[in-house]
Order: structure tokens, then C-alpha cells, then sequence
């Protein structure tokens, strides 16, 4: 029965690997991803995961192999020592170094890309966290933050251009919260006092998630927003909207009593 | 072992039920045979928390009340009932009295819907929001607050809410009126109370105090203040022309005889004029406060008097002794536990925040109506035709200057390049 613990071993990456490979069935996978980078982080994910897969693999392979012949119930024979074997040593000491060494030089780029070569382009946005909601604002017709002329909502309904670079300034007005559109693959940390930068390409139109991803209270599971990516000439179309709305200076009666 | 931990916790909990307000209970000493009553009443009129209902007098819709209602679940095709227990009743409580489990740790804390005053509307000041008050703060939130956006909502939930809300309201005003009524009509503890023998108090019950709450919330449709289209400003003024206007509201903001704005919001407008005065909740619970502290004076000096007195009048004061004592118990007990009253912060109106709305129409109803429930008083007429401290022009000028604080080159954010520079 002690050749039991040796499958309950094997059990472990056969498990893992199936559900890996069953997960996307099930929709448990990545979200869709519409960005011109999320592609990289992708790759990088899948590369990393398969390289990680395999050597995983190979090591529970080992270990049910050894766990099986050795073991006790049907090995007689008295143990044997050994002083070790100094070039093993040498060569699964040597091996993983450098394969952690190439992934960490291998996503280097993908990271400047995404977290340090800002573009420069003017702001699109400027988005405030608070508990519990994502403030927005926007330039306004003469392209400056913080003048008169700024569109400013408060109801977590963001939009977007598509198609184009997006520069976005993140600010939090009262504590950490994190940014984060799943499906642009971009997520950036809310710090009291820092202003962040974020810059995206989406490559789709549509309605997507903005979750918060730095736990802020007891509000931070509902600290939703709606991104919607819309062609440059409807979300101009749309901020244009906004701003005559926020203009409004008379109310509409019905006569319905 | 395995089945006494497994079989510990399936118990059902026993379904949510509304409180009464303790605090008015016990302030007009309403005696408990009566506090049933009222609660049966309550319960006949409106339901319970998971199967609610309203008399067709108050004009609330059954089936929106219905979705709002009850525990959180949904149907096969997807829609969602307990909205309110769902979305609000963690700070708005089970029976709308801002006290649900994370209404202790919020400033502001959140609104007690059950005196029915509501701050951000469009109506006169006195008068009951309309529906579409309501539903524009839950759409937007109230930013500055812990009152978050339901925008991702789909409209009929939103509006499923708003009806709950009003029921919630009228609940609680109908309460108000019920243990009112008891105090001043000098119920005495055995005299009974039940409309379903007494058909003279069903009467009163229905065609007076619920028709007078209903009255409110029916007629704020026509209580809306509705800016006169000739003094509204055109919408393609020149930034100079806003700045001209802007510059007589400034006038007005700080005249003592005019707007005197500053008196509160302060000699550079960031709420710092006074910040010594409570809003209405707090000044109710203030007074609950002191009752007791005054109560606690009188049992102290009632003992100190006890030692003189002897035979007959020793028992009778010793049984007042054991009354108010039984009172101030049951007041200490409410006191420690209701949230502490906070003072009514003026606005700073240089941080560009707007509780109630960022449109221009939005503040324009806060300076003509004021805020009911707090300080804020309002220069419009208080009602249609009356006269007012400012007219409607000298209202939008003020508007203007307003919404110009908040870009006053002193106020503008002050950027940190040097953070933002090393890290991306």
C-alpha cells in the first residue's frame, strides 16, 4: 500500500495539467483581449507557463518514479549511500539560474513598454479613485486639465477612443486602490499623493470591465467601471455630450401626475 | 466529531425585521403593550422586510416594491430580486435608518430615510423629492460620500430601488406619526390601540396621518423650482462675459445683507466661516442626549432628597427613583449605541467636489432652496410666488462665481514631476 503515496504523488500533475488544458472549456481563461500589448503579456504568459509546465512535469515524474521503485514494502535491499555527485550539483544549480535569468531579460522590454516609455501625447484622461467609484475627467474642447471648460462624471462610465494611443493620469483621492481593465491586460497601483501614468492602443470597440485591484475597504469588491472603446469620432461625438449636459441649466417638467 | 462541527451550522436565521426608532419611543415614553401595537399597525400597512406592501392610498408600484424586496436571488431568466438588500441595506439598513453594519465607519454617515428629508432635489426646500431625484443620485452617486455610482445598473432596477426608498420613507413617517399621535392624544398604557376593533382609529390612521404623509411625496412633482427662462443665461457667453458674472456673484457671496455665504463657507470660501452647528439628525440626537443627561441630574438630586424623607412619601419617591431609573436605563442604552452626532461641516467650494451635482441647475437649487435637514438656508422664495432674498439672475451669478473657485489659480493642483519622472 506504500505505492499508494507514490500515485497520490502522480495525481498532482496529472491534475494540474488537466486543468489546464480543460479550463477554457469551462471559460476559465483569459479574458478577451483587445490591446495592441496584451498580445506580449500574453505570450510571455504562455511561454512562461509552458516552461514552467513541462520542467514540473519532469520533476513529479521523477519524484512518483522514485516514490514507486523505491519504496518500501518491495525494496529488500539495504540503503546505499552516496557523498553526492558534485557535477549534478553543479548542473541543476547552473540550469535553473540561467533559464531565470533569460525570463528576466526576456520580459524586460515588455515591461518598459508597458510601465516606462511613455508616450508623448497629451493626457486623455485624468481618473480618480475613491471609495468606492472611478472619478473621470476630461480636457474639454481646449485640450487643457483643470480649466472650467473640463468634463467631469462621477458614475464609473468611462470612455474611451479606440484605435489610438491613450495617455491616462491615475490619481486616488483618499486611499490604495488599483486600475485595472482585464482586458487590455493593464494594471496600475492608486497611490495617495503619486499621479501615475497608464497608456493603452485598444485594437476593438466595445464594453468592457474596469475592476479594482488593491484591496480599499469594504466597498472594493463593488468598485466597478464600465470602459467603453468607441471610435475617436463617437467619443468626441460623446464628450460633447457630456459637456452640454453638464452644462444644463434648466429642468425638464412632466406634466404626468 | 466531524458531525457535530458538520451539523453546527445549518441552522436558518430568522428573516430581517423593521426596528422601530427607539430613540422617539422611549423619548415620548410610548409603554411597550403600545410600542406592539404601533409595530403591528406598521406590519399591517407596509409587511415585513421580505414581503412587503403598500396600501394603495400611498401610489407605490407592488411589483417594482417586490424586486426590491426580500433576499438577494435570481430567477431563471436572470432577474434580480433583494435588490435592496443586495446594494444598500449594508449602510442604509433593513429599515432605512442609516444604521446597516458598515454605517458606523463612514463620514458622512449615510442617510435615515425615515423623516423623509432628503438633501440633493430639485423641489422647494420644505417639499418631498421627486422620483427623479432620487434616481439621479443613485445613478451618480454622491461624490465626496461613500454613496457610490449605480450606473451599471439597468434602468429598472435603479427604478425598482427609488420605489423602495419611498416606501421606506413613508414607512418611517408613518411611524413618526403613529407614536406622535399615541403621545398627544395622552394614551394612557392600558388604553388599547388597535384599528381592527376601533373603527374611528382606522379612520384617523388611514384618511389622516397616511393620507398627510402620502400628500408629500405625491405633490413633489409640483414642487419642482423650475429657473424662469429669461434670467438663465445664454449658453454661448464669452469666458470675459462668465468672468463679469462670476465677479458680481463674488459680490453677492460676500455681502452680509445679500448671499452672506461667507458666514459659513468662510472669508476665502473653504468652509471654514463656522463649523459649530449640527444638521437636524444630529440635533435630534443631541437633545436625546441631553434629556438623559438632565434625567440623570434629577434621579441624582431625587436620592440625595431621599434620605429626609420617611414613611409615605420615602415609598412614593423611592418609586419614582425605580421608574427613571428604568427610563435612564433604557436611555443610556440607546445613547451608547447610536452613531455619535457630528457637526454640519460647511462646504469647502474650493476642491471642486459637488455632493448634490456638478450642473450648473444643481447648485443653482442649492443656493435657491438651501439643503433641507442642515444649516445650508435658501435666498430663493421658499415657495411658488413668494418673495426671495436674491432674484433668479442674482442666483446664476452666484453660480458662476461658484463654479470659478475651483480654477482660481491658487487652486490648482500642484504637480510632482519628480515621483512621476523615476517611476514611469
Amino acid at each position: 500500500m506504500k505505492r499508494f503515496w507514490a500515485l497520490v504523488f502522480l495525481s498532482v500533475p496529472v491534475f494540474g495539467v488537466l486543468t489546464f488544458v480543460v479550463a477554457p472549456y469551462f471559460n476559465h481563461w483569459f479574458p478577451q483581449d483587445i490591446s495592441e500589448h496584451g498580445r506580449v503579456i500574453d505570450q510571455l504568459f504562455m511561454f512562461i507557463l509552458w516552461l514552467t509546465g513541462i520542467i514540473f512535469v519532469a520533476t513529479e515524474g521523477a519524484l512518483f518514479y522514485f516514490a514507486w521503485k523505491y519504496d518500501a514494502r518491495s525494496n529488500r535491499e539495504p540503503v546505499k549511500f552516496s557523498h553526492g555527485d558534485h557535477t549534478l550539483e553543479v548542473v541543476w544549480t547552473i540550469l535553473p539560474a540561467v533559464t531565470l535569468l533569460f525570463i528576466a531579460i526576456y520580459q524586460m522590454n515588455a515591461w518598459a513598454d508597458a510601465k516606462m516609455r511613455k508616450p508623448d501625447i497629451p493626457v486623455t484622461a485624468e481618473i480618480t479613485g475613491r471609495q468606492f467609484n472611478w472619478d473621470v475627467r476630461y480636457p474639454g474642447p481646449d485640450g487643457e486639465m483643470h480649466t472650467p471648460d473640463d468634463i467631469v462624471r462621477v458614475d464609473g462610465d468611462i470612455h474611451f477612443p479606440s484605435g489610438e494611443e491613450v495617455l491616462l493620469v491615475i490619481k486616488s483621492a483618499d486611499v490604495l486602490h488599483s486600475f485595472f481593465l482585464p482586458n487590455l491586460r493593464m494594471k496600475q497601483d492608486v497611490v495617495p499623493g503619486m499621479e501615475q501614468y497608464m497608456w493603452f492602443k485598444a485594437r476593438e470597440t466595445g464594453r468592457f470591465d474596469i475592476v479594482c485591484a488593491e484591496l480599499c475597504g469594504w466597498g472594493h469588491y463593488k468598485m466597478k467601471g464600465r470602459a467603453t472603446f468607441e471610435p475617436r469620432s463617437e467619443f468626441n461625438a460623446w464628450l460633447g455630450e457630456k459637456l452640454t449636459e453638464q452644462q444644463t441649466r434648466t429642468v425638464a417638467v412632466s406634466d404626468a401626475e | 466529531m466531524i458531525s457535530t462541527v458538520g451539523l453546527a451550522g445549518c441552522a436558518e436565521s430568522d428573516p430581517p425585521a423593521f426596528r422601530l426608532d427607539m430613540t422617539n419611543v422611549v423619548a415620548k415614553q410610548i409603554a411597550p403593550d403600545h410600542q406592539k401595537a404601533i409595530a403591528n399597525i406598521l406590519g399591517a400597512m407596509f409587511g415585513t422586510p421580505d414581503k412587503p406592501f403598500a396600501l394603495p392610498e400611498t401610489g407605490l408600484d407592488q411589483r417594482k416594491l417586490t424586486m426590491s424586496a426580500g433576499p438577494v436571488w435570481s430567477d431563471e431568466q436572470g432577474g434580480k430580486h433583494g435588490l435592496y438588500r443586495r446594494h444598500c441595506a449594508h449602510c442604509h439598513g433593513i429599515s432605512g435608518d442609516g444604521l446597516g453594519p458598515t454605517a458606523a465607519i463612514l463620514n458622512p454617515f449615510p442617510r435615515d430615510y425615515r423623516s423623509g428629508v432628503f438633501k440633493f432635489k430639485s423641489t422647494y426646500k420644505p417639499a418631498e423629492p421627486t422620483d427623479d431625484d432620487l434616481r439621479r443620485i443613485i445613478h451618480d452617486g454622491i461624490p465626496g460620500t461613500a454613496m457610490p455610482s449605480f450606473a451599471l445598473l439597468p434602468p429598472d432596477e435603479v427604478a425598482a430601488l427609488v420605489e423602495y426608498v419611498k416606501y421606506l420613507s413613508m414607512r418611517g413617517q408613518m411611524e413618526t406619526a403613529l407614536v406622535n399621535f399615541v403621545f398627544e392624544e395622552g394614551y394612557e398604557p392600558e388604553d388599547p390601540l388597535d384599528p381592527s376593533a376601533d373603527a374611528e382609529l382606522k379612520n384617523i390612521i388611514v384618511n389622516d396621518l397616511l393620507a398627510d404623509v402620502v400628500e408629500g411625496w405625491h405633490t413633489a412633482g409640483e414642487q419642482i423650482i423650475v429657473p424662469d427662462e429669461s434670467a438663465i443665461p445664454p449658453a454661448d457667453r464669452t469666458p470675459e462675459q462668465i468672468a463679469e458674472s462670476a465677479a458680481k456673484g463674488r459680490e453677492l457671496f460676500y455681502s452680509a445683507t445679500k448671499g452672506n455665504c461667507m458666514q459659513c463657507h468662510g472669508p476665502t470660501g473653504l468652509g471654514d466661516g463656522q463649523q459649530t452647528d449640527f444638521d437636524d439628525w444630529s440635533k435630534a440626537k443631541n437633545e436625546f442626549i441631553s434629556d438623559t443627561r438632565s434625567l440623570n441630574d434629577e434621579i441624582q438630586e431625587l436620592k440625595q432628597g431621599l434620605s429626609q424623607l420617611k414613611g409615605e412619601e420615602r415609598e412614593a419617591a423611592k418609586a419614582e427613583l425605580r421608574q427613571k431609573g428604568q427610563e435612564l436605563a433604557e436611555r443610556s442604552a440607546l445613547v451608547d449605541h447610536m452613531l455619535p452626532p457630528r457637526n454640519a461641516i460647511p462646504r469647502n467650494l474650493r476642491d471642486g467636489s459637488y455632493r448634490g451635482g456638478r450642473r450648473p441647475i444643481d447648485i443653482f437649487w442649492r443656493v435657491w432652496a438651501g439643503i433641507p435637514g442642515m444649516p445650508m438656508p435658501g435666498v430663493g422664495p421658499v415657495s411658488e410666488g413668494a418673495q426671495g432674498t436674491l432674484t433668479q439672475e442674482e442666483i446664476w451669478q452666484i453660480v458662476d462665481y461658484v463654479q470659478s473657485l475651483p480654477f482660481e489659480r491658487v487652486n490648482q493642483p500642484q504637480h510632482r514631476p519628480v515621483n512621476v519622472e523615476v517611476v514611469n
